[in-house]
């Protein structure tokens, strides 16, 4: 028995070697995703991997903040990234990106050249990033429920949603809450500013249901009728709700809404780097744009494509025409003291 | 080769895979948990350093007591409502139920539970407790609330409930153990001299069972003071525990010292408790020897 105990065990120890080793190494013609939901969905990756032989596993993430820890943590368990533009800049400081070789990216000249030349995807003359999908991070609200319409953000320190009011969990509060009390320099806020929104932002704790961190979670809890009003990655989880019938409407608030951008970038030492180009090119072409753009209700970047492929309902419905709706929105960038405002999120969900 | 010798290298063999296992995946990691703890934060990621600077941040900003004074509670507030609810129940298996076959398949059914997935148990509590959950349906149907009630569900009430329910079985195993292990002809003893069933309780089945107790509740405690996935799953704004503070600091952070400083914090605070319990265990068996 007692030999049979250690056969297994030393049996055990092969066995998770081999994991170990088969997780290093990975089998070419494979792309590992890591990043948002609707960027690799069924309805045209089995397109591309029919087409390329690229087999594309997918992960998850709830926030911009989860790209450095998951790349940084290593391993080389993922081959290619989609990071908002706020985001961007940080993994390439920290070395968990590759410079892109330009003359493999297919469609950059007909992306939209605001996004093309935002500060986070370029430095020192190398590209690390291409934009993919744009758009805003609007409220939503239940029409049924909240009949008069809202217009600010104010709303969601409103005493009479009590209790049914839901938060993005992200730092990207903070952002919001300064524009509220007027301040204009979001993205460097001194440290008064900072601790008069963070006292903002747990004033609204009592009021608060749930700090959401996923587009599901947060169609669950509209479905389940625990959230009548929140923050919402703009096109994605109203569409999904109203499928479901579940009476839901975004607006933009007065103070004006968040806007992001969302890039590809490729992974340091990333072992699939011709999936990883292949599936860049696919998905800013006219068939991977409209695909992504109809499933998760975002703009897409390249306004060529989506010209191509989009009907002009929709080419309009989704600000391609007019790239100047972008200037109707604060875009994301990383903040001067990015340590600051995370510790100061962490500080706000931690408090009574 | 000797006899001796050779049963020494082939004890040595059986001993060897599962030491090298301990220090391998319990004291290698814990070595670099505690040298990540010195390393200092500068973005974007940080970098290695001999300083005490976590340890200082810890101490001097104040969201760390809020989050770890809140997780204690939580984690008293689950002990002792697990044994509370747990010491009944064995209390009823070892003393009320004479069919051993039937005490065999009432204990199997309280631990059965255990082989069902923890999130999918957590997920369960979250249908129940809803706005237009089970519960609030009930009250609403049978007249006792008005309209559903917010209170059940994302708060430290609905972590401290889930909580509970899924550590019992871990309290209900060492106090049955410790039940059944008092001999019959003590509580007999008591019967004998005249002493009522309270009284025999109190003097002589509860004190006996006290190790029992102790090793549930801090079962209890200490697995409930690492969790972090019932606050996100049922847990509302203001239920951040410290678990949760440290998946941040190792995630959305970027902060791998502080979040290693907090670790270390963690497996003082669990390593004491369960020392502490021992020590208590101890002294109540000698008393009683």
């Amino acid at each position: 028995m007692k030999r049979r105990t250690a056969g297994w065990l030393y049996g055990s120890i092969v066995g998770l070697a081999i994991v170990a080793a088969g997780g290093a190494s990975a089998v070419a013609g494979e792309l590992n995703f890591l990043g948002w939901e609707g960027y690799a969905d069924e309805s045209f990756v089995k397109e591309f991997e029919s087409a390329t032989g690229c087999k594309v596993t997918a992960t998850y993430v709830g926030s911009n903040d989860d790209f450095a820890p998951k790349l940084a943590s290593g391993g080389g368990v993922y081959d290619i990234v989609s990071v908002s533009a706020d985001t961007t800049g940080v993994l390439v400081a920290a070395g968990l990106v590759e410079p892109l070789d330009m003359s493999k990216i297919e469609h950059w000249n007909d992306i939209y050249e605001l996004f093309r030349n935002a500060k986070g995807i370029n430095r020192d003359g190398q590209v690390y990033g291409v934009p993919l999908t744009w758009g805003s991070i609007p409220l939503m609200y239940r029409t049924d429920k909240i009949t008069e319409e809202p217009d600010s953000y104010a709303v969601l320190w409103d005493e009479r949603y009590k209790g049914k009011i839901a938060l993005w969990d992200d730092k990207s509060a903070i952002f919001n809450t300064a524009r509220l009390l007027g301040y204009d320099n979001v993205y460097s806020l001194t440290d008064e500013q900072l601790e008069a929104v963070k006292q903002k932002l747990i004033e609204e704790k009592p009021l608060l249901r749930k700090y959401w961190s996923t587009a599901g979670e947060l169609i669950n809890l509209y479905a389940s009728g625990e959230v009548w009003i929140s923050n919402t990655w703009g096109g994605y989880q109203v569409a999904e709700l109203q499928k479901q019938g579940i009476p839901v409407k975004e607006f933009l608030p007065k103070e004006k809404a968040d806007g992001w951008a969302d890039n590809w970038m490729i992974v340091k030492g990333s072992p699939n780097q011709d999936c990883a180009y292949q599936y860049i090119n696919f998905t800013t072409s006219a068939r991977g744009q409209c695909g992504i753009s109809s499933v998760t209700g975002y703009s897409a970047a390249n306004p060529v494509a989506a010209k191509a492929c989009m009907t002009s309902e929709e080419f309009e419905a989704k600000h391609q025409d007019d790239i100047d709706y972008v200037d109707s929105l604060v875009m994301w960038e990383q903040p001067d003291r990015l340590d600051v405002y995370t510790n100061t999120w962490n500080a706000i969900k931690g408090a009574e | 080769m000797k006899l001796a010798t050779r049963r020494r290298l082939s004890a040595l063999g059986v001993l060897a895979p599962p030491l090298l296992w301990t220090l391998l995946f319990m004291f290698v990691p814990y070595a670099i948990m505690f040298t990540y703890s010195f390393y200092r934060k500068e973005f974007p990621i940080f970098i290695p350093d001999f300083q005490f600077g976590n340890y200082l941040q810890l101490i001097q900003d104040s969201q760390y007591y809020t989050v770890f004074f809140r997780t204690l509670k939580i984690a008293a507030a689950v002990a002792v409502a697990a044994v509370a609810l747990a010491y009944p129940l064995a209390y009823f298996l070892v003393f009320k139920i004479r069919s051993p076959s039937l005490r065999a398949a009432l204990y199997m059914a309280v631990i059965v539970p255990l082989w069902v997935s923890y999130l999918l148990r957590a997920y369960t509590w979250k249908t129940i407790l809803g706005s237009e959950g089970v519960l609030n349906s009930f009250l609403v149907w049978s007249g006792i609330l008005e309209g559903p009630t917010d209170l059940l569900l994302y708060n430290q009430f609905a972590v401290v409930l889930t909580l509970t329910y899924i550590f019992i079985p871990f309290v209900v195993m060492p106090v049955y153990t410790a039940l059944e292990k008092i001999p019959r002809n003590l509580i007999e003893a008591s019967q004998d001299l005249g002493v009522g069933p309270l009284r025999t309780f109190l003097g002589v089945t509860l004190p006996l069972s006290i190790p029992g107790i102790l090793a549930g509740a801090t079962f209890a405690f200490c697995l409930t003071f690492g969790d972090f996935v019932a606050p996100v799953l049922v847990g509302g704004p203001s239920g951040t525990m410290i678990a949760n503070v440290i998946q941040s600091q190792f995630g959305i952070a970027l902060n791998w010292p502080l979040g290693a400083a907090l670790s270390i914090v963690v497996l003082i605070i669990v390593l004491s408790i369960i020392s502490a319990s021992d020590r208590l265990e101890r002294a109540g068996r000698l008393n009683l020897g």
